[in-house]
């Protein structure tokens, strides 16, 4: 990641004189992105602003309606019984999965910067989970995670452990969607390792000729050094987290799982837009994410970490 | 209407336009594509639905129809996402209890008078098409749920639900890795099966007419109960697996003809047979079923419903219902069914004589899908109180229908 910007910038002497057509140039190349951003992200999310404040079927004309999607989402238990249930869902998921994937994200990248050779086929094997499409994802965990003929509790079985129906308890559900992000955090390790790489080595060198073990250089200087971008990974898992809805959708092929165990926030979302019409409330229930997501993340900015202080 | 009249004149004038092809002003030019989608298939059947497209369009040289296979679990929201984008297909199935709703809004055609004959379908899944009264929609197929049991496991086939609970017993108890029967769960499929028992114990699930909400009464408390009974001898752990029944891990289930022909195709080694489902009071199984709609947005509506004619007919509907496991709604096709000689599919047929039709109201899925469903699993798995659990989800059924 590092590396990538020494080539952009041009050499200072002729900046000056190009600028505007560097400016242009600048520009016509974030065209396509901004457009992009401005079609598909910026004009839908203002339709769903829109959409909240209605009621809306996607078949009927829309109706405005004011706050009452807001209202009914949040105090009526009775046409949305499972609200509040699809948020602890989720809030006990980006519990479990966000500093799980930030383990796992790390040991394999501290993992990979201390060997010599195989870096690349490394970084490539542990960063497959990632852009392996999510069908194929959720088909093959739902395989492992079989009560009768999974590898999971086949593995377990050879220790003598009776393994749980993983996805059919509803206390095992959420761990087991926690594990499958464990082992999706790619992205996390190829960060964590540009991480790694932006530690001068001196400062090891200097630790070592003070006498201090691997484990001291672990703790007083990788660690401490990588803050910024564990926070930036922090950030960023939560996120997502918050988000999390195609794994559970192929796991449980478009149900909720027992007792509603896989809810999860996007999920409830979503079947009340696209299976019961409610798209109104389906559009205040992802505004209410989203002041959430803002707030929360305003929060890790106060309190968490974000650089190194001596 | 113009409507009817246009249609009416496009009937009549496609054999003509076959032969005329230059004359482009009539209802069905050369070269019409008729989008339809439909619920994705083996690709054995997709095959077989592909030849009755051949035929259709040897007889229809104008118009192609184009297929859009979709899986069946994805089709409300694709469709829906699909015509609120203003891309929706010409024609397609539409899922019973969906057509009140789409009727409702405008989205899909009343269908011309003259396009079928209403006398020539089983009269069950022909008012499954009608809202206020108009007729929206043909209906292509019509299916029910039965008794699957493995004949290596069970001798005869349960006939009331307490045969049904001891035989579940007696296979659980002298093989503990099996379980006696795949209980339905808490979901969508749950409360589709759901009704049958309902309906079987004497129960209703909705009175439509006074406006009053009945499936909260003693009959589905018991059904409830049963289902609760069932699960002692078939552990979710057993069941949980993929395809328990196929698998030979559960020895019953109940499940629709489609499974009758999956089971065929791909697990040619499981003996297995199927019964009528075990009663309490009487007979019942539910009933569910497609229809063929054209969509309001289609610009090629005269050849699309020429393309339902020609799937809900005389001729074709038995073929078309065969392919996918169904049943034919046309009753002089019924009669010229394959399927009806097969002593498994005849097991279906009869029982869909006594299959009970859901409820005909435009918010039956989120009752069926969101409120019934986590009845059900509370009280299934969960344990709590059958009243108890259907009460409240019989309460905010009221609440949303607003009875």
């Amino acid at each position: 990641m590092g590396t990538r910007s020494s080539g952009v910038t041009a050499p200072g002497s002729r900046q000056g004189a190009r600028r505007g057509k560097d400016a242009l140039t600048a520009y016509m190349f974030i065209t396509p992105a901004m457009l992009h951003t401005l079609l598909f992200m910026l004009l839908p999310a203002a339709a769903a602003l829109y959409f909240s404040f209605t009621e809306w079927d996607m078949i009927s004309p829309a109706r405005w309606v004011g706050f009452a999607n807001y209202q009914e989402v949040l105090f009526n238990g009775d046409l949305y019984p499972d609200f509040w249930k699809s948020v602890r869902v989720t809030l006990v998921y980006g519990l479990l999965a966000v500093p799980a994937s930030l383990l796992t994200g790390f040991v394999q990248a501290y993992l990979i910067d201390g060997i010599r050779r195989g870096q690349p086929f490394f970084r490539l094997a542990f960063y497959l989970p990632v852009i392996t499409a999510e069908a194929a994802v959720g088909a093959i965990w739902k395989w492992l995670y079989d009560p009768q003929f999974g590898l999971i509790n086949a593995a377990l079985g050879f220790f003598g452990i009776n393994g749980p129906d993983w996805l059919g308890t509803p206390g095992t559900v959420v761990p087991a969607l926690a594990l499958i992000a464990a082992w999706q955090s790619g992205s996390a390790m190829l960060i964590f390792l540009a991480g790694l790489k932006g530690i001068p080595r001196s400062y090891y060198e200097a630790a070592e000729v003070d006498g201090a073990n691997a484990g001291q250089r672990l703790w007083s200087i990788t660690l401490p050094l990588l803050r910024p971008t564990t926070f930036f990974l922090t950030v960023t898992g939560i996120i997502a987290a918050l988000q999390v809805f195609g794994i559970v959708y192929v796991l449980f092929s478009s149900n909720i799982g027992p007792e509603g165990a896989g809810l999860t926030y996007v999920l409830h979302l979503y079947l009340a837009g696209f299976r019961n019409g409610g798209m109104g409330a389906a559009s205040a229930m992802s505004f209410l994410l989203f002041a959430f997501i803002l707030l929360i993340t305003a929060v890790q900015f106060r309190v968490l970490p974000r650089q190194y202080e001596e | 209407m113009t409507l009817h009249r246009k249609s009416l004149a496009g009937v009549a004038a496609v054999g003509l336009v076959a032969s005329l092809a230059a004359c482009g002003s009539s209802a069905v030019s050369a070269g019409t594509t008729v989008d339809f989608w439909y619920y994705q298939p083996t690709p054995e059947q997709a095959a077989k639905v592909q030849q009755l497209v051949k035929e259709f369009e040897a007889a229809n040289p104008a118009i192609d129809i184009k297929l859009v296979e979709v899986p069946k679990d994805d089709y409300n929201t694709k469709l829906a996402s699909a015509l609120a984008g203003k891309k929706g297909p010409d024609a397609g199935y539409l899922d019973q209890p969906q057509m009140a709703r789409y009727a409702g809004s405008g989205q899909i055609a009343e269908v011309p008078a003259g396009t079928v004959n209403e006398g020539d379908f089983y009269e069950g899944a022909l008012n499954t098409n009608k809202v206020n009264g108009k007729l929206y929609g043909v209906p292509l197929q019509q299916t029910t749920v039965v008794l699957f049991y493995n004949k290596e496991l069970v001798d005869t086939p349960p006939q009331t639900w307490d045969d049904l609970v001891a035989t579940a017993e007696r296979v659980h108890q002298a093989k503990p890795n099996i379980a006696g029967v795949a209980v339905p769960k808490g979901d969508g499929f749950g409360a589709w099966v759901f009704p049958g028992f309902v309906a079987s114990a004497g129960g209703t699930m909705l009175d439509e007419k006074n406006k009053k909400v009945t499936f909260a009464e003693p009959p589905a408390q018991e059904a409830l109960g049963l289902w609760r009974r069932l699960l002692q001898s078939a552990p979710r752990k057993i069941t949980n697996s993929e395809l328990p029944f196929q698998k030979g891990l559960a020895a019953m289930m109940f499940s629709g003809p489609w499974d009758i022909l999956g089971i065929r195709e791909q697990f040619p080694q499981l003996k297995f047979d199927v019964a009528p489902m075990p009663r309490k009071a009487k007979e019942a199984s539910n009933i569910g079923g497609d229809n063929g709609v054209v969509f309001s947005t289609s610009d090629q509506k005269d050849a699309a419903f020429k393309w339902l004619q020609f799937l809900c007919g005389e001729s074709h509907n038995a073929a078309f219902a065969d392919i996918t496991g169904n049943f034919p709604t046309n009753v002089k096709a019924a009669k010229k069914s394959t399927l009806a000689g097969d002593p498994q599919f005849k097991v279906v047929l009869d029982q869909l004589e006594s299959a009970q039709a859901r409820p005909a109201v435009k918010d039956w899925i989120q009752i069926n899908d969101d409120y019934l469903a986590k009845a059900i699993e509370e009280a299934v798995d969960g344990g709590a109180p059958p009243a108890t659990a259907l009460n409240t989800a019989a309460e905010r059924a009221r609440k949303l229908l607003g009875w």
